[in-house]
């Protein structure tokens, strides 16, 4: 533990300002799982409470922005205590983004809920999605204790997600060429994964910036990407 | 073969990478308090470096050694090394006059003489004998003024007393008056540290203009300061230079719990 600032209420502000980081980046992991709880029961309720709390999110990014620039403003900061401050910023934008992310999930509950059976494909989201859970509470857990490993930890995981929607994506196209009926769901369920590999990507900046905070170097590791679909053709068979 | 001479002296002048002031193992006692313990530190050209640290540390008492000010002292003991450009400033055949005329020193109180502004900035140039003639040193005292940045609020009054200027003013005199003998190093200890946000503005202003010309080294216990100016910075503690490099990694990233202790404001 750092020692304390000579003036405490430099302590008390950053404290309140980790306090705001902690309390939204929960809020957007359970918006995450409600998101993914209105796609797999397919309830147009939860999935409308989702889009509704997605402003409260954005509140809380506009919250947290106000609080660092204040801070730096008034504090001056310097060293950890600026890396902190500015982290916090970065960490509010792409809280703010991954909560993006849940509500257009939740916006496509409704079409897909219409059309025919995706059984397989929301098998892969549902298993991306559970990965995306996992990591968004252990960075919360890597934010509260500052630990550098556990946020690697959570950093490595998104290759998994990474790989999981390479292969839902060769699926669907598979699907569609054999089906055409297929397209508008198959369509929808790229958007919702492309929308939680996004997520996984933005948790592991978060996971960057925690490990940025502590050491005050960047992590110098290479990222592992497995978003190939870029790249992806699936030939006709006839 | 003039030619040759000039881009010689180009060329050296335009050398930065060797040091201007070089310290080693330097030790200072003060009767039996032993106030600055093993200090190494460069001082480079064209550059302002920052000596911070919490009272007592040991960074004027430093500073005070780059130009011997410490000689006044009758308990001070200074061993070790310190050269100016490859030359022992303590060795017994340097003429301590010339060398602080070559390291001139600006205080944290500026001190005009109770003199004319003209004379206060006059006084260094006559003492030294570097103006040949009334025109000469005309020439020095407005160049120097006008390097100070104070020439265009007192050039209709050189006749007035340097006494009768605001603080700030004062200290840009005292500028003036330093680089008027043409010094190679300026040391400043505390120079803004009587002055209010404007003055001290105005003066930080004028350090990243002079750096282009002398080596420059300030003691400062203001962290924003010693950010915003330099390009180096030194933190002392208990009479040891903990930590020395790049002025943004120690603000960044410092690598010694004690430097992040205090330029954070935490209890060390």
């Amino acid at each position: 533990m750092p020692n304390s600032h000579i003036v405490s209420s430099f302590d008390e502000d950053l404290q309140k300002l980790r306090d705001k980081i902690t309390d939204m980046a929960e809020l957007v992991a359970d918006q995450f799982s409600d998101a993914e709880c209105a796609l797999t029961t397919k309830d147009l309720k939860l999935a409308a409470q989702v889009k509704e709390k997605d402003n409260y999110v954005d509140q809380m990014e506009q919250e947290i922005e106000k609080t660092a620039i204040e801070m730096i403003a008034i504090r001056s900061p310097m060293a950890d205590d600026l890396r902190e401050i500015i982290s916090a910023i970065k960490i509010s934008n792409a809280l703010e983004r991954i909560g993006d992310y849940a509500k257009n999930l939740s916006k496509r509950v409704s079409v897909l809920s219409e059309v025919g059976d995706y059984t397989v494909s929301s098998s892969i989201i549902s298993q991306m999605i559970s990965i995306i859970n996992v990591m968004n509470e252990d960075v919360i857990d890597a934010y509260i204790h500052k630990s550098p490993e556990k946020a690697i930890s959570v950093w490595t995981r998104d290759l998994a997600v990474d790989n999981l929607y390479n292969s839902l994506f060769r699926e669907l196209l598979t699907y569609m060429m054999e089906n055409p009926e297929y397209i508008t769901a198959a369509t929808h369920l790229l958007f919702v994964a492309k929308n939680v590999e996004r997520a996984g990507d933005h948790i592991t900046n978060i996971a960057e910036l925690i490990y940025y905070i502590v050491e005050g170097t960047p992590l110098e590791m290479v990222r592992p990407k497995g978003d190939n679909s870029s790249e992806t053709n699936v030939e006709f068979s006839g | 073969m003039n030619m040759v001479n000039l881009t010689d002296e180009l060329e050296a002048k335009a050398d930065t990478s060797a040091p201007k002031i070089r310290a080693q193992k330097v030790n200072v006692h003060y009767s039996s308090n032993h106030a600055l313990k093993d200090i190494n530190l460069d001082i480079y050209p064209n550059e302002v470096t920052a000596l911070i640290g919490p009272s007592g540390c040991g960074k004027s008492t430093f500073l005070r050694c780059l130009n011997r000010m410490n000689d006044t002292i009758d308990i001070c003991k200074v061993e070790g090394r310190i050269t100016l450009d490859g030359q022992n400033i303590n060795d017994k055949k340097i003429d301590v006059v010339e060398l602080r005329a070559r390291v001139g020193m600006v205080f944290q109180k500026p001190n005009p003489f109770p003199k004319s502004i003209y004379d206060n900035v006059a006084y260094g140039p006559r003492i030294h004998g570097i103006a040949q003639n009334k025109q000469e040193l005309d020439d020095i005292v407005w160049s120097s003024l006008k390097k100070a940045g104070l020439w265009n609020e007192v050039h209709d009054r050189l006749d007035a007393s340097g006494t009768s200027l605001s603080g700030g003013q004062q200290q840009r005199l005292c500028i003036a008056r330093t680089i008027a003998i043409e010094p190679e190093v300026i040391l400043m200890d505390e120079p803004c540290s009587a002055l209010d946000p404007i003055a001290t503005a105005i003066i930080e202003e004028l350090i990243e203009d002079l750096k282009n010309r002398y080596a420059i080294v300030i003691v400062t216990h203001s962290m924003q300061q010693a950010a915003r100016i330099s390009q180096k910075t030194a933190f002392f503690h208990l009479g040891k230079l903990l930590e020395h490099g790049d002025t943004t990694t120690i603000f960044t990233n410092p690598v010694h719990e004690k430097t992040k202790d205090y330029i954070t404001g935490r209890y060390g």
